[in-house]
């Protein structure tokens, strides 16, 4: 894993940590931060206005997937499509 | 224990002896009313909407035409057949009605200023005079993630502009149209206090458990007589009470926004009938093959609408709580 990655989903269980008052040990790559709760309506908008401002890319509806959003490993994928132009 | 829940039907929200059920009602209501609150009658805020024509009705069958005062609170971004309606149900009735335009307190609020404002950081061209406005929902089909919210205009040819909204906006755009909820409640309780009069609150069951109101604006009330109604059961009320055809035949709106906006658009995202099916099922725990087969709707689909269900209820709970003491003093 490159070292910008693993940066990214630093950054990226921190904002989860600091936004959802959840145990940072509960914030796996994988876990499906929907399914179980991490975020809400809110939360979600929020989470995209974070990516846009944090890694400044811009978030199209058409991303707005599980695929993209789904988990902290997800999230770590679409930032590096983003970031590399695709 | 023998489990006797029925089996899962299209008609299993139909009410079988519907007058015995509003005269429960209605009971009950005269008798918080008077017992509880110590008030001799009712207010109701009536638009030409169903919910608060029922409301309004049973009110009248609780208090009788003389104890009853239908108030019409209109402001400019209400649609003109909200008033129109509003008095042929209280004619109907043969109730007094008041009209209270609330559009000066919304412009001393700044509620229109403060809305716009949040629309123009996204649409630099919105301009009130030419574009009316309504927030969007998107959710996509059979997807785990919640719906996104967007800010549309709509020009005077109809034509529709969509941008996603930053939640600053969207925080902003919504705080500034709740004032129209709360204003409509500080002027209900005005009269109310007048008249030692109850203030009767219109929301039905889904509006309440899916949390679409607003804290102290039209959740606001003393008594809430239709909240546990799914809207079928409302319907069913309605053509039980004689509410006036047209109501009964109007599509429910959010009557929020300049542009017009049905509820299902803009909050609950499926057809009446169909959510009180699913939510009736979800709340007494229908086996979902079971509802799968009634409604034939795919079990995967309907495990996602569960999920969706449970996030709402979850998420607006705040919503239905009473200001909460830090320490218990008992």
């Amino acid at each position: 894993m490159s070292n910008l990655i693993a940066e990214n989903k630093e950054v990226l269980r921190a904002y989860i940590k600091d936004n959802t008052f959840k145990e940072a040990d509960l914030i796996q790559d994988n876990t499906l931060l929907f399914q179980e709760g991490f975020f809400d309506s809110m939360g979600f908008v929020l989470l995209v206005d974070f990516l846009e401002e944090k890694f400044s890319i811009q978030v199209s509806d058409e991303d707005l997937t599980e695929e993209n959003f789904e988990s902290v490993n997800a999230l770590s994928r679409y930032i590096e499509s983003k970031s590399n132009g695709q | 224990m023998t489990d006797t829940k029925t089996g899962f039907h299209k008609e299993i929200l139909q009410i079988p002896d519907i007058e015995k059920y509003v005269e429960q009602i209605v009971n009950s209501l005269r008798d918080l009313t008077l017992r509880v609150f110590n008030r001799q009658g009712a207010v109701v805020g009536i638009s030409g909407g169903i919910d608060s024509s029922v409301s309004f009705a049973l009110a009248v069958r609780a208090f009788g035409p003389e104890r009853v005062l239908g108030i019409m609170l209109p402001e400019k971004d209400s649609s003109p057949d909200s008033k129109r309606l509003a008095l042929e149900l209280a004619q109907k009735f043969g109730v007094r009605t008041l009209t209270e335009d609330i559009t000066g307190a919304l412009q001393g609020f700044g509620c229109y200023e403060r809305r716009d404002e949040a629309v123009k950081r996204v649409f630099p061209e919105y301009d009130p005079k030419i574009y009316t406005m309504k927030i969007g929902i998107k959710s996509a089909p059979n997807s785990k993630l919640p719906p996104i919210f967007s800010v549309v205009i709509v020009d005077q040819q109809g034509n529709e502009f969509t941008k996603k909204l930053p939640a600053k906006d969207y925080l902003q755009i919504v705080a500034s149209s709740n004032f129209k909820q709360r204003t409509r409640m500080a002027m209900l309780y005005y009269h109310a206090e007048c008249m030692r009069y109850a203030v009767i609150g219109t929301p039905n069951k889904h509006e309440v458990e899916q949390g679409f109101f607003v804290k102290y604006g039209d959740s606001g009330t003393d008594i809430m007589p239709i909240s546990h109604l799914y809207k079928t059961q409302v319907y069913q009320f309605a053509r039980h009470l004689g509410i006036p055809q047209e109501i009964i035949d109007r599509t429910p709106t959010s009557d929020t926004y300049s542009a017009e906006q049905t509820q299902e658009e803009f909050f609950f995202q499926m057809p009446f009938k169909m959510m009180d099916l699913l939510w009736y099922g979800f709340e007494n725990n229908y086996d979902i093959g079971e509802i799968s087969k009634v409604l034939e709707i795919p079990e995967d689909e309907i495990l996602n609408i569960f999920s969706n269900f449970r996030r709402k209820k979850e998420t607006t709970e705040f919503l239905r709580m009473p200001a909460l003491k830090v320490i218990d003093d008992h």
